[in-house]
């Protein structure tokens, strides 16, 4: 598996390359810019892209755009934008209309090898990843009295979070330490008192849970 | 007796008297009763109106008298040999030396022009009784027969002022008298003239001729002096001066060189019609005055109201410095006055809107009068020395204007130094944000980064601790990312308060939605994502920030809205909330600005408020409030992007 990394700061790039080294990956290119990722990525098609936001030349959001034009170019690379911030306009234009195969996470999560590896194997797979900070703030925002949000049950805003990290059921329940039919039961009344369809899949779950929460 | 008292006359430096308090009669009630009862009634009219015509009853009188001189001389003439059409040309152009002498005193009563074409109505009126049957009438007659011209040739001299200006002009005007009084007496000394002259000493019409060609001589000499005198008046001139004064000039003297050619020329041209001759030389003389009176008018002479009424309008008037070169120029007649301030502080001179300016070279043709107050410079009036020959009255103006003047650079002192200020304050945010935006790329570049590499370091610790099985290293290694995560946390946090990276990836719209999101009760944001320059985005995001900050400490809302909006000059930004109401900006930065609408409503947040109106100020922005009581609070940044 190629991946491309895209990191202006060279200590934490070359941190990087080694860890997915490790992981098995094969490090096609390391680039110092938005300009770099994106020619890098369309000579490689790597399996995975690796981005930071901020980069040269204006320092603002090239990472984030080079990282748009790859998901919107190239359907087969998965995309993993790491950041120092957590911004919830980023996560809906990075999810966009095919919240597959990218994930949206903190900088410092790289720090818990285990987790870090797990979601990036998610992401490669085609799954969704959300850092909780960002999840946090989504559930966290101030609603209108009377919103269905309040009526749920601390377990339900849990199993609500999670899915809006993007984890599966199995993940849910490994987390919550409760059987997976506990959480289907639960993902089934959250849908329920928030009004939602039920999701074909894993990715429209997060798509349609994060957009619910962005309301 | 005037009309507009002179209430600040006693403010006049120069006379050494105290500076008094506007509207003080002080001296003049007690000197000039009638004049203080004027004020009284009239404090605040303006002399524009009043024009004070303090000899239009004197005028009125004076023209009654000429009417009645006209008619008597037009009897006198009645039965004289000769054609009567002809004779009553004198009473004619008399009358019309009167009424234009009447208009230039209306017009300018401070110019002597008037005064000459009054004085030239009477020798109009002498010179007609040549002509009566009364020998000592006739006498009279003889005697000014030239003078009409002389008057010719002093309202070209003495034109525009009405003021004789130079020796030169003096000396030929001097001159042109000498020669239509002195060398014109052989004509009466030795001619018989009409109705047996009482004054002819001899029958020597040989020494009569001899007379009339050293009168020509001198007098042809002196007309090409005033000519060449003029010509080089002219090229001192303005363009606009020159179109005025030079078909002026033109036509006075070929009026004034014409008159006496046209008795030499007489039998070849116009055959021998003495009649004929006549009446070309009086309608070419007699039409003379009108022409300056034109000239005065077309020169841009508004109505004056003479230094007095300037002092007037001052007192009554809180004038500022346009208004007052204004009056200063229509006192003194001249259109194109300046007024310089000195800028002590400065050590130079400046305009009324403070910008530095230069006294003009006194060779140039403007004339510089200093205005002193309390013994010091205060200002200059500058002005068209060659319309105005005499300082006199520039001076007066000036004693009158000081203390007014004084104020004016006082004002123009202050906008100077309150545009420093603003460009100093303005300068300081800039800096301010500048070392706010180099700190939070300095922490997220640096430290941020540092932190990360850390905690990956971290990570790995963990990892080779597992594999070995040391489990007191792998505790210690969570513990380590851990704790750094922690500091991440709280480093992320102060980097939202220094610059949000919101702002300075996307601008306004962005970091607005960051503080929405974190905001305790809903909050709507209405943004597009335009970028603007960033001390216009720092300006903004610190109103949003602060005024999200009002509503949770302040408001008792139960939703507040953002909206952030590109305007043709720049950015609007609307933080409105629906709770209690009643805040305000007390200070001068909202008192002075007309669209605060507080209610009367109990201070709350106030310092926050001011603080916010101080941070668009300095972008030269504008803050509102609108906050009535139980109505909710709305408060308007709209912040210019120029500049």
């Amino acid at each position: 598996m190629r991946v491309v990394i895209g990191e202006d700061e060279t200590l934490l790039r070359e941190g990087l390359s080694l860890v997915f080294e490790r992981e098995g990956f094969e490090v096609a290119a390391l680039a110092a810019d938005g300009a770099q990722l994106l020619a890098a990525a369309r000579e490689h098609r790597p399996k995975l892209v690796v981005t930071d936001i901020r980069m040269p030349p204006t320092h603002s959001d090239e990472g984030l755009r080079a990282a748009l034009a790859i998901r919107a170019e190239l359907p087969q690379t998965a995309v993993l934008v790491l950041s120092q911030h957590a911004q919830r306009r980023y996560a809906a234009e990075l999810l966009g209309e095919r919240p597959a195969g990218v994930g949206y996470l903190l900088k410092q999560r790289i720090g818990d090898l285990d987790q870090f590896c797990a979601d990036v194997r998610r992401v490669c797979s085609g799954g969704t990843v959300l850092d909780p900070e960002l999840v946090g703030t989504l559930l966290g925002r101030a609603r209108p009295d009377g919103d269905p949000l309040d009526a749920l049950t601390d377990r339900q805003r849990d199993v609500l979070a999670l899915m809006a990290e993007g984890r599966s059921n199995a993940a849910i329940a490994e987390r919550l330490v409760i059987s997976e039919k506990a959480v289907v039961k639960h993902v089934s009344n959250v849908y329920d008192q928030l009004g939602l369809a039920p999701a074909a899949d894993d990715h429209r779950r997060v798509l349609a849970v994060v957009r619910y929460l962005s309301r | 007796m005037h009309f507009l008292p002179s209430v600040r006359t006693a403010d006049r430096p120069r006379n050494g008297r105290d500076s008094r308090p506007e509207g003080d009669l002080g001296p003049l009630a007690a000197r000039d009763g009638a004049a203080a009862q004027d004020a009284a009634v009239a404090p605040a009219r303006r002399p524009r109106r009043l024009a004070a015509r303090p000899q239009l009853p004197a005028l009125a009188a004076l023209g009654g008298a000429a009417l009645l001189l006209a008619a008597a001389e037009t009897a006198l003439l009645f039965d004289q040999p000769g054609a009567i059409w002809a004779l009553i040309l004198f009473p004619a152009a008399a009358l019309t030396w009167f009424a234009a002498g009447a208009v230039a005193s209306l017009r300018r009563p401070g110019n002597r022009l008037g005064a000459i074409m009054l004085a030239g109505a009477l020798v109009w009126f002498a010179a007609g009784l040549l002509n009566a049957p009364q020998p000592a009438l006739a006498s009279v007659g003889a005697i000014v027969a030239m003078l009409p011209l002389a008057l010719g040739a002093h309202l070209l001299h003495a034109f525009p002022s009405g003021r004789l200006r130079g020796r030169a002009s003096r000396l030929i005007v001097a001159g042109i008298y000498v020669a239509a009084l002195l060398l014109h007496a052989p004509a009466w000394l030795f001619l018989p003239g009409g109705a047996g002259s009482p004054l002819q000493v001899a029958d020597r019409p040989d020494l009569a001729q001899l007379g009339a060609d050293v009168q020509d001589v001198v007098g042809g000499g002196l007309l090409l002096a005033t000519a060449v005198l003029l010509a080089d008046r002219m090229r001192g001139a303005t363009r606009a001066q020159r179109r005025v004064l030079a078909p002026l000039a033109l036509y006075g003297i070929a009026a004034v060189a014409l008159v006496p050619a046209m008795s030499r020329l007489q039998g070849p041209l116009l055959g021998d019609d003495p009649i004929a001759l006549f009446a070309i030389q009086a309608s070419l003389l007699g039409l003379l005055p009108v022409a300056f009176v034109a000239a005065v008018l077309r020169g841009g002479f508004a109505p004056t109201a003479g230094v007095r009424e300037l002092s007037a309008w001052i007192g009554a008037d809180g004038s500022r410095p346009a208004p007052l070169r204004d009056a200063l120029a229509e006192a003194l007649g001249d259109p194109s006055v300046e007024l310089a301030l000195w800028a002590g502080e400065r050590e130079r001179w400046v305009d009324g809107d403070g910008r530095a300016t230069e006294l003009p070279d006194p060779r140039s043709g403007r004339g510089v009068v200093l205005v002193e107050a309390e013994g010091r410079t205060v200002g200059a009036i500058v002005y068209d020395a060659t319309l105005i020959a005499d300082a006199a009255p520039v001076r007066e103006a000036a004693g009158v204007i000081a203390l007014a003047l004084d104020r004016d650079r006082l004002t123009a002192e202050l906008i100077a130094s309150r545009e420093r200020l603003r460009e100093s304050r303005a300068r300081i945010a800039a800096a301010a944000d500048d070392e706010r935006r180099r700190i939070a790329r300095d922490l997220h570049d640096g430290v941020q980064g540092r932190l990360v590499v850390l905690g990956l370091r971290a990570g790995e610790l963990r990892r080779s601790a597992d594999a070995r099985g040391d489990d007191d290293a792998r505790a210690g290694a969570d513990a380590l990312r851990r704790e750094l995560e922690a500091t991440l946390e709280a480093l992320r946090e102060l980097v939202r308060g220094v610059l949000p990276a919101a702002l300075a990836e996307r601008g306004l719209g962005a970091a607005a939605a960051e503080l929405a999101d974190r905001m305790p009760l809903p909050t709507t944001v209405d943004a597009g994502a335009e970028r603007y320059p960033a001390p216009v985005e720092s300006a903004g995001w610190f109103v949003i920030s602060e005024a999200l900050a009002n509503v949770v400490k302040h408001a008792g809302a139960s939703r507040a809205h953002v909206v952030v909006e590109a305007t043709a000059e720049g950015v609007r930004i609307e933080v409105r909330d629906d709770g209690r109401g009643g805040a305000t900006a007390s200070g001068p930065a909202q008192a002075a600005d007309g669209a605060h609408a507080n209610r009367g409503a109990p201070p709350s947040g106030g310092s926050g408020l001011r603080g916010l109106a101080d941070r668009v100020d300095v972008v030269g922005g504008r803050l509102t409030v609108d906050s009535p009581p139980g109505g909710g609070t709305r408060i308007v940044a709209e912040v210019p992007c120029g500049s």
